[in-house]
């Protein structure tokens, strides 16, 4: 098919452009790498505590937070509680964990106790909350344990404490959900990563799509788009070359972000189908832009500045250089005038909130109507640009 | 020279041209024939309309107005089938320089229709008549200006067209590829290839062309062989002999002689204005002689289309 050979050509080019292939192949795998030390192992919180006479449970269940894979977390130490309270506002500490007095002595009393913990308002990862949550619970499940034995055997709950410590590991429901609790934390603990790799995944594909114009500028511009009409090839034919070429660019980026970031760092894209389709909905979009780009601009300098400045552009107002969640309301609204924002929506539902393919149709609509405004654009202007 | 056989039906039939960008008329009722085996040469300056002519009849530029058939068939901006019969290799170096020659063809055989396994053929067949065999691994922008000139050239000819478009494919090369270049367009068009060549070189249009158009300002001006251009423009061969003896006697003898229009004698010799020096000059020279004349050099000055041009549009062809 004539429309592949056109594509491939492209494809072939770009594999020989050095600058090209950097930007394509090699960028985005160091920022994924870059990220992914960021996050996935060095990302260490902060956690304040206060505790009066905490105990030897007390001092365990603060010494757990020292010994967190694969980074351990910083504990601080608070004398009363309203300066915990005071460094959790002023986010001097990125958590805060307030212990009942006399944490050990009320726990092996038998007494129900609730430890408090502290964020900072609307804005603490779920990462660290659930993390905290972990701590707390497998120290809970140690004390529900002995709890029972005391019931049982009718020794105190501090005497089965420390049986239960010794015989932990052969304890199978005990293990189980102690791991239940650590392997939780994993997950979380790189959904950070997980964010940053979708906006870096739409940033990019959409930046070299556009940058990708540059090539299409050169054909025309070359004369080779003309002597291509002279050959019996349709104008039809010639365009779908050149956007399967620019969608295949787009494409050849998107898998490598996805695929160097789940085997690596083991991100969590979620549903493979669902991901798939929108990587395809915004490689379209992509391409249409590109081609736009190609259709409307003089010369190659040009194409790479439209394609820099609106690159960087859209990624900044469509929610890929700061967390969309953090714009107020109307920035939300004006982003979702970009494409971006749409597929950040969808990858946030398919990683996060375990959407499948239907879940983020609507979305992924969205995109292949973007696409198929800007194609249509394209086409509309390319067709008297290929003669030249 | 050999005039290619008349009477077969013509290979290229373009008929009333029109083509305008905005107010600017670019092309203006321009139409010509061109038989099988038959090179014919559009002449004409800078933005006289010789690439908007051949891009219409290429069918890469919609017209106003007009009609093309190659072949028979009918030619146009949407009829890609037609096309096949047209090998266009355009003014600008159409070429990919990223890629290598032989990658360049292989595209472009695939546009052309061409079969994988026939395409390796004639990519073969085709780098050699350009004479790029030996560099057909390289990438085209490690090429010399002639080399892209002769890829670009053998780009048209991958699926063995019957009309040869060139449009100035000699522009910017040395005199060695320049040569090559005609020298190829010569065997193409000695083995039966209607070939259209355009070029602002009037010795280029002399030298391959059996008619020529000349064009100016988007119309054809004149149309025919150089001889019937230049008699069309009541343009005469000059003859000047460095002679000694009575040069008053023999210019007057000399006049008198069939085919002799006039006959002046300088400080140096003579100087005849005649109908057909070529073949005028052996009987000139014996009428010299018998004049008791003794000649030591003879100069032909043929009138050339850059006069008939110059004729034409009062203007000279390169400014
Ligand atoms: N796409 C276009 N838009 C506007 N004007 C054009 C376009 N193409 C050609 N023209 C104009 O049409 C006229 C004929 O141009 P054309 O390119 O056919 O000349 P040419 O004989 O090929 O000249 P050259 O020897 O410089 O190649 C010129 O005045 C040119 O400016
Ligand atoms: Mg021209």
């Amino acid at each position: 098919m004539k429309a592949l050979a056109i594509a491939g050509a492209n494809l072939t080019r770009m594999g020989r452009d050095r600058l090209g292939l950097f930007f394509v192949v090699l960028l985005p795998i160091i920022l994924v790498l870059y990220l992914g030390l960021q996050y996935g192992s060095s990302f260490s919180p902060k956690i304040g505590v206060h505790a009066e006479v905490p105990g030897v449970l007390g001092d365990q269940l603060i010494a757990g937070f020292g010994e967190i894979e694969p980074e351990a977390w910083g504990v601080v130490r608070f004398a009363d509680e309203a300066a915990l309270r005071d460094a959790v506002e002023r986010g001097a500490v990125d958590a805060g964990l307030a212990l009942p007095d006399r944490y050990d002595e009320r726990v092996r009393a038998g007494e129900t106790v609730e430890v408090e913990f502290l964020s900072p308002a609307g804005k603490v990862g779920i990462g660290i909350q659930e993390t905290v949550r972990g701590i707390v619970a497998e120290q809970a499940a140690r004390v529900r344990a002995a709890r029972f034995a005391a019931a049982e055997t009718g020794g105190s709950v501090g005497d089965q404490l420390a049986a239960v410590a010794e015989i932990e590991p052969t304890l199978p429901d005990l293990s189980v959900s102690t791991e239940t609790a650590g392997s939780e934390i994993f997950p979380r603990e790189l959904l950070g990563f997980a964010l940053g790799a979708q906006s870096q995944l739409i940033l990019f594909v959409f930046i070299t799509s556009l940058t990708g114009a540059t090539q299409l500028i050169l054909t025309r511009t070359l004369g080779v788009s003309r002597r291509m009409l002279s050959t019996p090839t349709s104008s039809a034919t010639i365009l779908l070359g050149e956007a399967l070429g620019r969608f295949g660019v787009a494409m050849i980026q998107a898998l490598i972000i996805v695929i160097a970031s789940a085997l690596a760092f083991g991100v969590a894209w979620g549903d493979p189908l669902g991901t798939a389709a929108v990587v395809i909905a915004f490689s379209l979009v992509g391409a249409g832009a590109a081609m736009l780009i190609g259709a409307v601009a003089s010369n190659p300098e040009q194409a790479g500045a439209i394609g820099l400045v609106g690159g960087l552009g859209f990624a900044a107002v469509g929610g890929c250089m700061v967390p969309p969640e953090v714009f107020p309301p109307i920035m939300q609204t004006i982003s979702h005038f970009t494409p971006h924002a749409w597929a950040i929506d969808a990858l946030r539902a398919l990683a996060v909130h375990d959407a499948n393919l239907f879940g983020v149709l609507p979305q992924v609509g969205v995109l292949a109507a973007f696409a198929a405004v800007l194609l249509g654009l394209a086409t509309w202007r390319l067709r008297a640009a290929l003669a030249g | 020279m050999t005039m290619p056989a008349s009477g077969a039906s013509p290979v290229l039939e373009a008929r009333d041209l029109q083509k305008r960008f905005g107010d600017r008329v670019a092309v203006d009722g321009v139409g010509f024939t061109i038989a099988p085996g038959e090179t014919y040469g559009l002449l004409g300056p800078n933005g006289a309309g010789k690439t908007t002519t051949i891009s219409m009849i290429c069918g890469i530029l919609a017209r106003d107005g007009g009609t093309v058939s190659v072949a028979g068939q009918p030619v146009d901006v949407g009829t890609p089938a037609a096309k096949a019969t047209i090998g266009y290799v355009p003014q600008d170096l159409a070429i990919y320089p990223d890629l290598t020659a032989r990658e360049n063809l292989s595209f472009f055989a695939r546009l052309y229709g061409l079969k994988r396994t026939d395409a390796k053929a004639r990519i073969d067949d085709v780098l050699e008549v350009v004479g790029l065999a030996d560099r057909a691994g390289d990438r085209t922008d490690q090429y010399s200006g002639g080399m892209k000139r002769r890829l670009n050239i053998a780009i048209g000819l991958l699926h063995r067209p019957q009309l040869l478009v060139l449009d100035e494919p000699t522009v910017g090369v040395d005199p060695q590829s320049r040569n090559a270049i005609l020298e190829s367009v010569e065997a193409l068009g000695r083995e039966g290839m209607a070939i259209l060549y355009t070029t602002h070189y009037m010795e280029e249009a002399e030298r391959l062309c059996h008619r020529v158009g000349i064009i100016d300002t988007g119309k054809i001006r004149a149309e025919g062989t150089r001889r019937e251009l230049v008699a069309m423009v009541g343009q005469r061969d000059k003859v000047k002999l460095s002679a000694t003896g009575d040069l008053g006697a023999a210019a007057q003898t000399l006049a008198r002689e069939p085919g002799v229009a006039d006959a002046t004698a300088n400080e140096n010799g003579l100087e005849l204005i005649v109908d057909d020096a070529r073949g005028l000059l052996p009987r000139l020279l014996q009428a010299a002689a018998d004049a008791g004349l003794t000649v030591s050099t003879v100069e032909v000055v043929e009138p050339d289309l850059e006069a008939v041009f110059l004729h034409l549009t009062g203007r000279a062809l390169r400014d």
